[in-house]
């Protein structure tokens, strides 16, 4: 009953539940593509340190 | 030797070895007519009407044809390891762009001088306005093809889908440049409107990407 | 790591905030913002469609200030250099999913508001063409050759943001010389007060979520770079045994 206007309502209530579903979906969307590929990657090691290859390793 | 002493060198290059094959000319040439004939099936203009959009239909056909050109006009530098010896030559590498720059600027004027009369003969077209201010913008505008194509066709030397990637990545940063270039001619044609706001416009955007392309070049030459 | 030890719970914090401020200035947008009189409830597009647009703009100057760091530290340090080619990659993606939240709301408001889906007057063309200049920086990172992606993307950068200026003042001649319908009222209407807090709430909240996506996908960004650096070590190593 509090969902009819989905189906009867004006062409203006669509486009606003639209544009918000849209923005929670693409936004969501992104945010879940990032976390999984966060858990598709290898987890980097902790011998990977940033000291390891400057400059400083010349004599 | 000098720095134009260079650019000269490597022009020299490049319209030796285009007047040997002519292969890229002859190809935007008939590209172009092709592109003319199609748009005018597509539009079907009156006299008045082709006023309006012959200035457009021009750019888009010579954007279009310089595309064709500009996806091989670094190919000639990597067969038998050019660029290499490229990269290791003294000469500034912003010589190298340069150079091969103005020899398709050349290129692309030769199609402009052919193009032109078919122009004029196809939509029977006479400039309402100052006809003269196309000694500008013609050169102007094809600079502005130009220079920034020979870059981005550098960009994409050793990427997987090279023809493909000069269009994506040269229109959207074309658009304003080709926004003044059509505007102008439309201005002139028609007689409606003072061109001379978007020959202000090509000019500036020239100045600004010849500029860029030129301190950048070295970087995307030795991009590895 | 050291670093994870802080950045988790921050992280978490600014998230649920985040979240939060949201939902709140959501809430503010449909229920409690008064209706307006023209257009009606339809105008409450509005509310996610201009925060959208104005943090569009800004995540571009990331990106060409993370391209420059880029250019700069390529041959004097490497590894500063590898993470702000994180920094650009994950503000051009951010760019390119709040400028198409914009042209999509702007498009959806327009249809329902004045009965047409596009318009080619200055603001809607200055946004579809950095959209489509930063899905072109998009697709030359996906289409070059590896090795050499971070150059050239970053010298792309600079060929972009130097276009923006441009783009945007050819445009509005191009649309004062020859005027077309504007979407959304002209430049100087203003924001009447009983709208403010919704609208304020959104732009902190849009801005809070942007910062966090940012991060999040540099945090990504910057783990892959890593394992392939371990990769890349690991096959090293592996070499260097077998020549003994």
């Amino acid at each position: 009953m509090k969902f009819s206007w989905i189906f009867n309502g004006t062409l203006e209530a669509h486009h606003l539940a639209a544009s918000y579903l849209a923005v929670w979906l693409i936004q969501g969307g992104y945010a879940a593509w990032i976390g999984w590929h966060w858990m598709h990657t290898k987890r980097p090691s902790s011998a990977a340190e940033p000291g390891l290859f400057t400059s400083e390793d010349d004599s | 030797m000098s720095y134009l002493g260079h650019v000269w060198v490597h022009l020299r290059k490049d319209l030796q070895l285009e007047w040997r094959s002519r292969d890229s000319i002859n190809g935007m040439l008939f590209f172009s007519l092709l592109v003319v004939v199609v748009f005018s099936l597509a539009f079907d203009p009156t006299a008045a009407m082709s006023r309006q959009i012959a200035g457009g239909i021009l750019w888009v056909a010579l954007l279009f044809a310089s595309i064709t050109a500009l996806n091989q006009a670094w190919t000639r530098e990597q067969r038998n390891r050019v660029l290499e010896a490229q990269r290791m030559a003294p000469s500034p590498a912003s010589a190298l762009f340069l150079g091969k720059a103005l020899a398709n600027l050349l290129f692309v004027a030769i199609v402009e001088a052919v193009l032109a009369p078919l122009f004029i003969v196809f939509y029977n077209l006479h400039a309402l306005g100052q006809g003269w201010l196309f000694a500008l913008v013609m050169p102007l505008g094809t600079w502005a093809l130009v220079c920034n194509g020979t870059f981005f066709a550098a960009l994409g030397l050793r990427t997987r889908n090279r023809e493909l990637l000069l269009p994506l990545i040269l229109f959207p940063i074309s658009i304003p440049a080709l926004l003044g270039m059509m505007q102008a001619t439309t201005g002139i044609l028609t007689g409606e409107f003072d061109p001379g706001l978007w020959i202000r416009l090509l000019v500036a955007y020239n100045v600004a990407f010849t500029t860029v392309c030129l301190l950048l070049f070295e970087t995307v030459l030795n991009a590895e | 790591m050291k670093r994870s030890r802080i950045l988790g719970p921050v992280g978490f914090v600014w998230f649920v905030a985040t979240v939060g401020i949201i939902a709140y200035a959501t809430r503010l947008a449909l229920f409690v913002a008064p209706t307006e009189a023209t257009m009606g409830n339809v105008q409450r597009i509005f509310y996610y469609h201009v925060p959208t647009s104005m943090l569009s703009l800004l995540f571009p100057y990331v990106n060409f200030a993370a391209s420059l760091c880029y250019l700069y530290w390529r041959r004097r340090d490497p590894l500063k250099a590898l993470t702000a080619d994180a920094v650009a990659i994950s503000s051009a993606e951010v760019t390119v999913v709040y400028s198409s939240i914009c042209l999509l709301t702007g498009m959806l408001w327009g249809r329902a508001a004045w009965g047409i889906w596009w318009t080619w007057d200055a603001r809607l063309t200055s946004m579809l063409l950095l959209w489509l200049l930063y899905v072109s920086y998009l697709m030359l990172r996906k289409l070059s050759s590896t090795g050499q992606t971070h150059t050239l993307a970053a010298v792309l950068s600079v060929f972009a943001a130097i276009d923006v200026p441009i783009v945007y003042m050819s445009i509005q001649w191009w649309r004062t010389q020859h005027p077309a319908p504007v979407f959304g009222g002209g430049a100087d209407s203003g924001i009447d007060p009983s709208m403010k807090p919704a609208f304020w709430f959104n732009v902190l909240g849009w801005a809070m979520w942007g910062i966090f996506i940012l991060l999040l996908r540099y945090g990504l960004e910057r783990r892959r770079q890593e394992s392939e650096q371990d990769a890349a070590l690991q096959a090293i190593e592996a070499s260097l045994e077998i020549a003994q």
